[in-house]
């Protein structure tokens, strides 16, 4: 079936061969120069392979509308919170690993080709000629596994710690493995110190990895293979020399580390740049105090001068790193911008993990503002493309608009760090998950904070939801934003996003919504207004499902906590404001109240006087019950409102001027008792409450004023 | 033309009595009576009931393609002098069982095959019956396993449906 690929090829190599004929021919051309009508064409540019590819990539920017390009296009399927976002990555990359796994046990249907009779399948092909390495099953090594010197190799080649482990096992230790392969074997072990690293290929669960930050402490296995190998190994080459020192020292066991470099200077083993940046990264470990330590880094600067190493970029970042965690102070910042100036007369220039390591050493918290930042952009912003040298490069822009945020507060520069971000491919530095998240956050604050309201409400419509989803804290930010800026249609909007984005169970963010929604309400328009009133409801509706839910699940504890009175006075507030009596508004306001009433939420409502207008309001427009029941309410709970609240109601339900509805007040209540209306008498009761702090005994019409007396006598 | 449709019945009948082992039902199922194609075949039986439900690709018989409906299998193999005809068939059947059996009961339309140069594009309507963190734990695995049998890139391509009943085009 192959047969007419191979004449193909052949075809292909002939045209090839013509191509660069011509090419070459193209290339003389401009030279001869001579061409007999003038034109010459230009000298031909040798292009890689994916070179069109790029330029197309390039003229296609990042969708801000789009959800990420590893999620699948669709409604059902497009992640619209946080939680969302892991769960679905996660969960594809989940089922590729079972299929991984699969494939792995049954290594042996994955050689054949399926359309082949079954007689030729007893001999193993593969489905792609040439046969592809990454879709091959993975060898799995066991105890009864035959080994030779190649699985060695191949597990060495692959970073398998724990197979190569085993192999190097099962070949027989140090006597049955040779001494390139021991060294190959310590190099590896050195490097990961004996832990299986996060597959590469495993993209997801890297990006979502929360364990970012890792432990400075000895992690260094002592005793272990690695150590095994090194003694066993005689003579010790430097290679092996050096693999062990740079492994003790990445994993904090300086002492040890230490002690064999000077055993190695002593035997005079040379030893290489990589040990010594390795070292001066754990001075900090060796010596106490800021002098001795920087006695320390300076004399090992000069055993490397002693030994003839030239520096590099890594050696500069080491030691801005063992610096910068050293505590702060003038002495040590001064160090630091002689060792960068020393650098730079060598030539080398500091990468981004060295200019993150300057940030931290200058831009402390609580420490005095430092525009080192603005420096660093201007260099960096200088430079054709942002290099990658180590892993902790993806920490700079993250820390650089922490530094925007909290320590400059300057819209400017975060702007000046963002737009760096989104220059060439450089957003490939900005980590994994989590320092996203974070990045975005400090760039959503210092938005929110410091930029004017046009500008910011550009970042959030940009960012949000796609790139970047906001946590409650940032929510809050952004609420508080809209609020002082007035955009009642925002701030509805804000509810249905909180919604969406899962934080709709955090009481305190909810009650802020909807205090913002109230103190804004006022000069909005009409259709604004309307919204706002449906949102009301809606957060109001949104706490009755979310009790239900607990009530079914019949947990002791709820999850969700009950909105407090505040905020039910604000929902009654902004409900109330309906013109006509047939409203649905109404029945959302009764229930409102009867929570209030039933003291199902926490405290008083600290606007009290929103009640008492709802309840004139009720009585004007005939809704006798939620006027009685408001002021009722107001009465049990102590307020002064409540007394001449109970009478402005009275006179609007009895319609009766002032003066009158005084001198009714005046009278004692089982008087009137049977020629008012029940409401009316309720309302009656509720000022006697206001006023005397005791109700009267003998009312049996209105069973609620009854036990209500109860309750507030209990409280006297 | 007859011989070699034998011969892909022939070819496909093994590989799949190989894969599926133990289950010689699948043999009545394939048949290569050529006069019959022509008026029965890609057609649906009217039902006494007319409640049998058709999607709009069922709706319309075979020489409707290219004119109201479109191709199920995108490749090609079939061009002249194209590469790897009796295999890209094989492949197909191969990819569409797959399908139907992974995501079971939820696949509403025809599995939708588009290869472009080393990749295959599966294109199919899913109901949305199981949560979408299963559904994507069900791409990946499709994607990857296929991936490793067919030894080239796979990407599904799907969309959602609430029910059933939305792909339905008419009742017979």
């Amino acid at each position: 079936m192959y047969s007419n690929i191979v004449i193909t090829r052949q075809i292909s190599k002939i045209k090839c061969l013509c191509r660069s004929l011509v090419s070459i021919e193209s290339q003389k051309t401009p030279q001869s120069g001579a061409s007999s009508d003038g034109i010459s064409p230009p000298v031909r540019i040798q292009r890689g392979p994916t070179d069109i590819l790029q330029a197309l990539s390039t003229t296609v920017g990042i969708d801000p509308t789009a959800a990420h390009y590893k999620y699948h296009d669709d409604p059902y399927l497009i992640p619209l919170s946080n939680y969302r976002k892991r769960a679905y990555a996660l969960a594809a990359e989940a089922g590729r690993k079972a299929a991984i796994w699969i494939r792995d046990e049954h290594a042996d249907l994955f050689t054949t080709r399926i359309w082949d009779p079954p007689l030729r399948k007893k001999t193993p092909y593969y489905n792609a000629d040439p046969k592809i390495e990454a879709f091959s099953p993975k060898p799995i090594y066991n105890d009864e596994s035959k080994v030779t010197e190649e699985d060695l190799i191949y597990t060495i080649r692959n970073a398998l710690i724990e197979d190569s482990i085993k192999v190097y096992q099962l070949l027989g230790g140090s006597q049955g493995v040779s001494d390139e392969l021991k060294l190959q074997l310590l190099q590896l072990l050195c490097f990961y110190n004996e832990k299986e690293p996060d597959s590469v290929e495993w993209l997801e669960e890297r990006w979502f990895s929360a364990n970012t930050r890792e432990r400075q402490a000895a992690t260094w296995r002592l005793g272990s293979l690695a150590d095994t190998i090194f003694t066993s190994m005689e003579p010790k080459s430097p290679e092996a020399y050096c693999a062990i020192i740079q492994g003790m020292a990445k994993y904090y066991q300086a002492e040890r580390a230490y002690e064999l470099s000077q055993e190695a200077i002593e035997k005079g083993i040379p030893l290489s740049t990589g040990v010594y940046n390795a070292l001066l990264g754990c001075i900090g470990f060796l010596r106490e105090g800021a002098t001795l330590r920087i006695e320390a880094l300076k004399s090992t600067l000069m055993q490397m001068k002693e030994q003839g190493l030239s520096p590099n970029i890594e050696t500069l970042s080491a030691c801005l790193r063992s610096i910068s965690v050293w505590g702060g102070g003038i002495q040590l910042q001064n160090l630091a911008m002689q060792l960068v100036a020393e650098f730079r007369e060598l030539g080398i220039q500091p990468g981004l993990s060295a200019y993150y390591y300057l940030l931290c050493l200058f831009c402390k918290e609580r420490g005095p503002r430092n525009n080192i930042l603005s420096k660093i952009l201007t260099d960096l912003e200088s430079r054709q493309h942002l290099e990658v040298n180590e892993p902790t490069d993806t920490n700079f822009f993250i820390t650089a608009m922490g530094v925007c945020s909290d320590h400059l507060q300057d819209i400017n520069m975060a702007e000046r760090v963002h737009a760096l971000l989104m220059k060439n491919n450089n957003y490939k530095l900005v980590g994994d998950a989590y320092k996203e998240s974070i990045y975005y956050r400090h760039l959503v604050t210092v938005a929110c904070r410091h930029a004017p309201f046009e500008k910011a409400t550009e970042y959030l419509d940009t960012l949000i939801p796609n790139i970047y989803i906001p946590e409650p804290s940032v929510m809050e930010e952004i609420i508080r934003t809209l609020e002082v800026a007035g955009a009642g249609d925002r701030l509805t909007q804000a509810w249905s996003q909180i919604i969406v984005f899962g934080h709709a169970k955090r009481t305190k963010l909810v009650e802020r919504l909807l205090s913002a929604l109230c103190n804004c309400y006022e000069y909005q328009e009409e259709d604004v207004k309307e919204k706002i009133r449906s949102a009301a409801e809606s957060i109001l509706k949104h706490g009755e499902t979310l009790e239900q839910k607990d009530e079914s699940r019949d947990q002791r504890s709820p999850v969700s906590q009950k909105l407090s009175a505040t905020a039910l006075s604000n929902i009654i507030e902004l409900l109330s404001d309906v013109s006509d009596k047939s409203s649905e508004r109404w029945t959302s306001v009764e229930t409102a109240l009867n929570k209030l009433k039933q003291e199902q939420a926490t405290g008083v409502p600290s606007k009290p006087e929103a009640i008492s207008t709802l309840a004139e309001k009720a009585a004007s427009m005939g809704k006798l019950e939620i006027a009685a029941m408001a002021v009722a309410y107001l009465a049990e709970c102590g307020f002064e409102e409540a007394a001449g609240a109970s009478a402005r109601v009275l006179g609007a339900m009895l319609n009766r001027p002032e003066e009158e509805v005084r001198a009714l007040l005046q009278e004692p209540a089982g008087a009137l008792a049977g020629s008012l209306h029940p409401a009316a008498l309720a309302v009656l009761h509720s000022y006697h409450l206001a006023k005397t702090g005791t109700a009267i005994r003998d009312s049996e019409s209105s069973t609620s004023s009854e036990s209500d007396s109860e309750s507030s006598s209990d409280e006297d | 033309m007859n011989t070699s449709v034998a011969k892909l019945a022939q070819i496909s009948f093994r590989s799949i009595n190989f894969t599926v082992q133990g289950t010689p039902v699948l043999a009545s199922e394939l048949h290569t009576s050529a006069p019959l194609c022509r008026v029965v075949s890609g057609k649906y039986r009217i039902t006494k009931k007319r409640d049998k439900p058709l999607t709009y690709e069922m709706a319309n018989p075979p020489h409707y393609i290219a004119h109201r409906k479109s191709w199920n299998s995108w490749n090609t193999s079939s061009l002249k002098d194209g590469l790897r005809r009796s295999e890209t068939a094989v492949e197909d059947e191969f990819i569409r069982r797959f399908m139907t059996g992974t995501w079971h009961g939820l696949v509403c339309s025809e599995v939708i095959i588009k290869r472009q140069f080393n990749h295959i594009r599966v294109a199919a309507i899913m109901r949305r019956a199981v949560s979408p963190t299963k559904m994507y734990f069900l791409l990946g695995y499709t994607e990857e396993l296929l991936a490793n049998w067919l030894q080239c890139p796979v990407t599904l391509e799907l969309q959602t449906v609430d029910s059933f009943k939305d792909v339905v085009f008419k009742y017979i």
